[in-house]
């Protein structure tokens, strides 16, 4: 018995002791094959994976290297035959590659021939490739490039993409850091994207991926399509892209539902993209526009389906992927990492949170109870109803203002699912409300209102969900969200954690209606954020409402 | 023993029995130990040992239990003429001197056969396999028969009958007829026609010359027969052929009788002429010495053992798992007896490892005597009271229950899954399980591994071939293409092995060593061990982590408020409002709980933890269900009135009796689980208005003791019961061959073919008297009530009115003789002994 942080659990989970004086050691070493799954406060939950121990190998790890690190660092004796899976697991990789062929063009290969034969044999296989050019290469079809490394991840002979990338149209990119400087963590992040050619960047909210995304095209220096959820995202990009690096305004197109410019860099909406009329995509010809040297998707755990399916046509050209989390509300994480590519930088919240970069932040879950009538309606609601009433239960509003008033002074969001409760609410506060019908226009008005300092408090509907970018937003008060969704609270809270010019901490409040369904959507959300390490604490509306009353605060 | 050394060098022994009596004790002691089957019922003398022997049953156990090259030693001694000699033997064995080695011949290491020689003799000796001195050795009868070569059977030498035995029944003009074809002059009778014949092919220089003058084709076919099987098939084997008319090379050789016939169509190489083809050899492979362990690994011991240990505490946590589950829900048995598929497959996921994995542990369990079937009407499989016990003793003494168990086992749970020869499926707990070959092939395989150095790991393919060595008839039926059942036993012990942890990463360790050599594994397993820990880690999302082994009330305990989530070298629980309502359910309270969380927590008890067991407890119990009466009572009045007004409770029929009680008609059950359905958090309270703690019973068999493994054969005698028996066979044989003696030795021989010794009555009075105080043992003459003579060989207790109380030998008990009726007494010369059974000629 070794008296090391690491445990190994039989479902192949890794406990991590972060107290321990080896665990800055052990994180590193297991870091590149183990997904962080939960970073509470003490013990931390890494999962290994088939996906995580081939993007291991995509990075350039061994097995030998695994198993090194989980003997070295594990507490007890590590199962054998865990030790033997993981050896099986990673050395699926690599048995098959995409390469360049002087005349076939695109060929799948192979140093295992039977390997080879199991998977021409699989139906799904054999209408994406060609004629057998020897016994170990089969041609494909360039165009399946993507849909063949789809299907072979399926089969679990993930195949190593070696056929390249194309350069792309060139276009000067720079970075201006003139004031400003790529954090350490960044730039890490950037070498590794542009190291292993494509893949995916794993950040906090608010810890500047934007940039990350600026530095990747810096690295390009070649025309580039960036796809993101939103048009206040798009506005969001263009104006950090024009603030940060040597790029003017004329050369950064939008393409949105409102307008349609193709320019050297291009920003679409992941909308416009899946706009679908008569059964087919018109907008698709942006990705043939231009010969693209980069593509860029924001958010990736939202990229919808049918950007998946497009993407698979994109396999020469360069792709970065940049998210605040690998977890997908629909599980497909698989096609991210055979489409996209694998996962090549990631950080957890708090270390960055250590660093500074980002603001601490107190969550905290306020429960209402409800009043004895709106129990008994409550019980008699339809049950598609039910989350509807609890969730919007007038009780919440005193919560609110008291909670409002307690933070009197600070930039102030609440942000709610119901556009009713939201009127309500913008009444009561006297503060104005952002939501569908608002206009662009009015939007970035009020949004520039709220960072002027102007307004203090903004209401805001699931619209401001994604890259709203509210730089002194230091409370955030949620009233109501969409059920169960751990990824809009990880967002809701990344509106708090831009780093406040006085390094004060975030307050991240949920105001939740006591033994009702709201409740347990609530425990859902917070699941993610509690395994990030954003501990809730969880008290009652009465003391909130004594607190308002005779404890002014701070 | 050197006196009957003596005996025997003064003159060979005839029988086996005469050779068995020339041995010592410790050698017949042996003899038992190793054929364990020939003390039941223990013999009455030499000779019924020896006719024991020779059975067919106890003869084929015998040669089972022969290493490859002792087996091989006694092929060729059943190959060569009986009373061969040494250098024959050899002979066989490497190839006649000076002859060059035949084509299709593997090379003999003469060194390693002679090295090794000695010992497969001496080995088939003490077996009794084989008796006679080196110049005259003999095989058991029995043994004999079962290893000649024949036509029909030419085993594993792939040799034919004899010539002597092919040609029998052949008419003497044919035999003439071959003799002249042969180029021998015309003898006078068969016997010697056949002799000639035989001398001609074992004379190398004349049988060089016949086989010399063969055509191509005919050379050829004796070819292809040299090395076995040594039959072909002709149209018409039986027509004599003289050498002028024959056309086919087969009639070439059947006119000479190089080839014989063996039926209407086929025909036989004589043994002597494919001996002379094989230079003399008797097998076409020698194998003196065992092959070595293929491949191995070498990994650290301290390595291996920690890896053992760590999968020893794992295994007695599956058992207790497996059978914490089984307290609470017995799976049934099945009429056929065992465990049904489907029960099979809950466990596994229960336990969370492959179907044949959770098997292995079910069977082990049941072996062990921790589980059993509880007999009642709607038997069930449930853990017996062994188990409580059990449960009671520190791991490392749990373990080597379970390893002591799996060790001795004969029921293989592998075979669960697959289908028998009447293709029923075989399931786990039911019948049909049991291989007597598996307790031998697991120690063996064992054995192999433990003559390795420490931390050396070996595979099945690399065991197999010496494994195959030293027991080539222990194969057991085969199980599929060139698989036999010990190959697949192999693969499962290195399997089980490394499951219980008697094996870590695929070297044995140090527990397992001690275990194989029947030690105590306990002192060494013991601080290899995690200690057990009295603390958890609580975590603000609501999990608690045990980074170790918990003390056994900590982790019940916790397992009652709290979900595990994951299990490994730590376990993870996970407090949910159902886990900790369980607790307060199980009759905790909220102050319990939170006081449990702070005594036990290495880190502060995080806040939302505290206000979910206040949030469980502050709902639990405000709703209370009567049982007898099916009713809903609560303070609040508005809660009922919610309930009432949800249509969900409609099922239940509710009716407000009063502002603070509902009725309900389903009953309490229904109530409770639609109300949890519902979201609440009722409690069931019991006619004078207390909360009724539930928490099901755990279930118990009646006491229940462990199966016994069924072993191959009677079960390994002790050293008192050898030591008797030897002593009662020798005596019994005494008192045969002391009257032996007396016969022959005497004067003449009684009308009636027995001679008393006759002494005066004084004479044997004094005579008895002294073998009293002497401890000697006499030969005394008896003529009982009914007037019958007998004689006895007894050891004298002691002599009083009238009466001598002594041992009678042959019977093995005490017996009392009337003095009047003993017809006289003489001395038993020990030294005398051999010369009377061996000399006596």
């Amino acid at each position: 018995m070794n008296d090391g942080p690491l445990i190994v659990q039989s479902d192949k989970t890794l406990l991590l002791e972060v107290e321990h004086p080896k665990a800055d050691d052990c994180r590193r070493a297991i870091a590149p094959f183990a997904e962080l799954e939960r970073a509470p406060e003490h013990v931390h939950t890494y999962r290994v994976t088939p996906l995580g121990l081939w993007n291991a190998r995509a990075a350039g790890h061994d097995a030998e290297q695994v198993v090194d690190a989980l003997v070295t660092y594990s507490r007890y004796p590590v199962p054998h035959a865990l030790l033997v899976d993981v050896a099986e697991t990673m050395a699926r990789y690599g048995r098959l590659q995409l390469q360049k062929h002087p005349s076939h063009g695109l060929v799948l290969s192979t140093t295992d021939r039977p390997v080879l034969e199991e998977v021409l044999r699989s139906k799904k296989v054999a209408p994406l490739v060609g004629v057998r050019v020897d016994p170990d290469t089969v041609a494909v079809h360039p165009s399946e490039r993507g849909q063949i490394k789809q299907v072979l991840l399926k089969l679990g002979w993930p195949a190593e993409d070696l056929a390249g990338y194309v350069d792309g149209e060139a276009h000067p990119i720079a970075l201006e850091q003139d004031g400003w400087h790529l954090r350490p963590y960044q730039r890490q992040a950037v070498e590794g994207f542009w190291h292993g050619g494509s893949g995916v960047v794993v950040l906090p909210c608010g810890a500047g991926k934007t940039l990350v995304g600026a530095a990747a095209m810096a690295e390009a220096k070649a025309t580039t399509l960036i796809l993101v959820t939103n048009t206040v995202s798009a506005r969001q990009w263009k104006h950090e892209l024009v603030r940060r690096t040597t790029l003017t305004e004329d050369e950064i197109g939008e393409y949105s539902g409102a307008r349609k410019e193709i320019r050297p860099v291009t920003i679409a909406t992941y909308q416009v993209m899946t706009t679908r009329r008569k059964g087919v995509y018109p907008h698709l010809e942006v990705f043939d526009s231009r010969d693209w040297g980069l593509i860029v998707y924001d958010e990736v755990h939202l990229l919808p389906a049918p950007i998946f399916r497009f993407t698979a046509d994109l396999q020469a050209r360069r792709r970065l992927g940049l998210t605040a989390t690998l977890v997908r509300e629909d599980g497909r994480e698989g096609d991210v990492f055979s489409l996209i590519g694998p996962k090549r930088f990631d950080a957890p919240w708090k270390e960055i949170e250590a660093q500074g970069y980002i603001a601490p932040a107190d969550c905290c879950e306020v429960r209402v109870t409800l009043t004895e009538s709106e129990r008994l309606a409550y019980a008699t609601a339809e049950p598609d109803e039910r989350y509807r009433f609890c969730a919007t239960t007038a009780t919440k509003r005193r919560v609110v203002e008291a909670l409002v008033e307690q933070h009197r002074g600070d930039q102030t969001l609440v942000i709610g699912q119901y556009i009713d409760q939201l009127d309500e609410l913008g009444e009561a506060l006297g503060a104005p409300v952002i939501k569908g019908e608002t206009t662009n226009l009015q939007r970035e008005k009020l949004f520039d209102a709220f960072r002027e300092g102007e307004i203090s408090v903004l209401v805001v509907s699931k619209v401001a969900n994604f890259s709203i970018d509210l730089p002194e937003a230091a409370v955030a008060i949620q009233v109501s969200g969409t059920f169960g969704s751990r990824q809009e609270e990880a967002q809701r809270l990344g509106r708090v954690l831009r780093p406040k010019a006085d390094g004060r901490a975030a307050h991240f409040y949920s105001v939740v209606a006591r033994d009702t369904v709201d409740q347990d959507f609530a425990a859902h959300r917070q699941r993610f954020l509690a395994e990030q390490g954003y501990a809730y604490r969880i008290t009652d509306a009465d003391d909130v409402l004594r607190g308002a009353g005779d404890d002014p605060v701070r | 023993m050197t006196e009957q050394t003596a005996g025997r060098t003064a003159a060979a022994p005839r029988t086996l029995a005469e050779e068995l009596r020339a041995r010592g004790d410790d050698a017949l002691a042996a003899l038992l130990r190793a054929r364990p089957d020939l003390l039941n019922p223990v013999p009455s003398d030499l000779a019924q040992l020896a006719g024991r022997i020779s059975t067919r049953a106890s003869s084929l156990r015998a040669l089972e239990r022969l290493d490859r090259f002792t087996l091989q030693t006694a092929e060729a001694l059943a190959a060569a003429p009986d009373g061969c000699d040494r250098r024959t033997l050899r002979a066989l064995l490497t190839g006649t001197p000076g002859v060059p080695p035949p084509p299709g011949a593997d090379p003999v290491d003469t060194a390693a056969v002679d090295a090794a020689l000695p010992g497969a003799l001496a080995l088939l000796r003490d077996r009794a396999l084989l008796w006679g001195p080196d110049t005259s050795l003999h095989l058991v009868r029995t043994v004999r028969e079962l290893l000649a070569p024949t036509a029909a059977r030419p085993g594993p030498t792939g040799l034919g009958p004899t010539l002597a035995e092919a040609t029998a029944g052949m008419s003497p003009g044919r035999l003439q007829e071959l003799l002249a074809d042969a180029g021998l002059p015309a003898t006078h009778d068969p016997v010697s026609a056949v002799a000639a014949l035989t001398d001609l092919l074992t004379d190398r220089e004349r049988a060089d010359a016949l086989v010399g003058g063969a055509p191509e084709a005919a050379r050829a076919v004796l070819d292809r027969l040299a090395w076995g099987p040594p039959t072909g098939t002709v149209p018409d084997a039986g027509r004599p052929v003289r050498a002028e008319e024959a056309r086919s090379p087969v009639e070439w050789l059947l006119a000479r009788g190089l080839l014989l016939p063996a039926g209407p169509r086929t025909v036989v190489l004589p043994r002597e002429a494919a001996l002379h083809l094989r230079a003399g050899r008797s097998h076409r492979t020698v194998e003196a010495a065992p092959p070595g362990v293929g491949p191995t690994r070498v990994h650290e011991p301290q390595g291996v053992d920690a890896a053992a240990a760590g999968q020893a505490f794992t295994a007695v946590r599956t058992a207790e798992e497996l059978l914490d589950l089984w307290s609470l829900t017995p799976p049934p048995v099945l009429r056929a007896g065992g465990l049904g598929v489907r029960d099979l497959r809950r466990a596994a996921a229960a336990l969370d490892v492959p179907e044949a994995t959770a098997a292995f542990w079910i069977e082990l369990c049941f072996g062990a005597g921790l589980l059993a079937s509880d007999g009642e009407a709607d038997e069930v499989w449930a853990p017996t009271p062994a188990y409580d016990t059990w449960l009671q003793q520190p791991v490392a003494r749990r373990w080597a229950l379970l390893a002591r168990t799996w060790l001795a086992a004969t029921r293989v749970p592998g075979l669960v899954g697959t289908r028998d020869a009447k293709g029923r499926a075989l399931v786990a707990l039911g019948p049909d399980l049991d291989r007597t070959l598996a307790p031998g092939t697991r120690r063996a395989v064992l054995e192999q591994l433990a003559a390795l150095a420490p931390g050396t790991a070996a595979g099945a393919d690399a065991l197999l071939p010496a494994l195959r060595w030293h027991r080539p008839l222990r194969g057991g039926p085969a199980t599929g293409e060139g698989r036999d059942l010990r190959d697949d036993l192999t693969a499962r012990t290195l399997a089980e092995a490394e499951l219980l942890g008697v094996t870590g990463r695929g070297a044995l360790a140090s527990p397992g060593r001690a275990l194989l050599a029947g030690a105590d594994p306990v002192p060494l397993l013991e601080p290899l061990l995690p200690r057990p820990l009295d603390h958890v880690i609580l975590q603000p999302d609501l999990t608690a982590i045990a980074p170790g082994p918990l003390l056994t009330p900590l982790s019940q305990e916790l397992a009652l408020a709290a979900d595990v989530e994951s299990k490994g070298g730590a376990t993870v629980y996970r407090f949910t409002p159902d886990s900790v309502r369980r607790a307060l359910d199980a009759g905790r309270t909220a102050a319990d709980l939170h006081d449990f969380l702070a005594r036990h927590s290495r880190t502060p008890v995080p806040q939302p933890l505290s206000y979910l067991v206040d949030d469980v407890a502050r709902r639990h119990g405000r709703l209370r269900v009567g049982a007898a009466s099916a009713y809903l009572r609560c303070d609040d009045d508005s809660l009922l009135a919610e309930i009432l007004a949800d249509r969900r409770s409609e099922r239940l029929r509710l009716r407000r009796l009063a502002p603070t009680v509902l009725a309900a008609q389903a009953g309490p059950e229904a109530v409770l689980e639609r109300l949890r359905a519902m979201g609440y958090a009722p409690a069931a309270e019991s006619p004078d208005g207390d909360i009724v703690v539930v928490r099901p019973d755990a279930r118990r068999t009646p006491p229940r003791s462990a199966p016994a493994p069924v072993p191959d054969g009677p079960p390994a005698p002790d050293d008192v019961l050898l030591d008797a028996a030897v002593r009662a066979v020798r005596a019994g044989d005494r008192a045969s061959t002391a009257a032996r003696r007396a016969v022959v030795a005497g004067p003449a021989a009684a009308a009636d073919g027995i001679r008393l010794p006759r002494t005066a009555a004084a004479e044997t009075l004094a005579a008895l008297q002294t073998a009293v105080l002497l401890g000697e043992r006499v030969w005394i003459g008896y003529v009982n009530a009914e007037g019958s003579a007998g004689q006895y060989v007894v050891a004298p207790v002691k002599v009083e009115g009238g009466r001598v109380t002594a041992y009678d030998h042959a019977r093995d008990e005490l017996r009392t003789f009337s003095l009047h009726r003993i017809t006289g007494v003489a001395d038993l010369d020990e030294a005398g002994l051999d010369e009377a059974g061996g000399g006596g000629a």
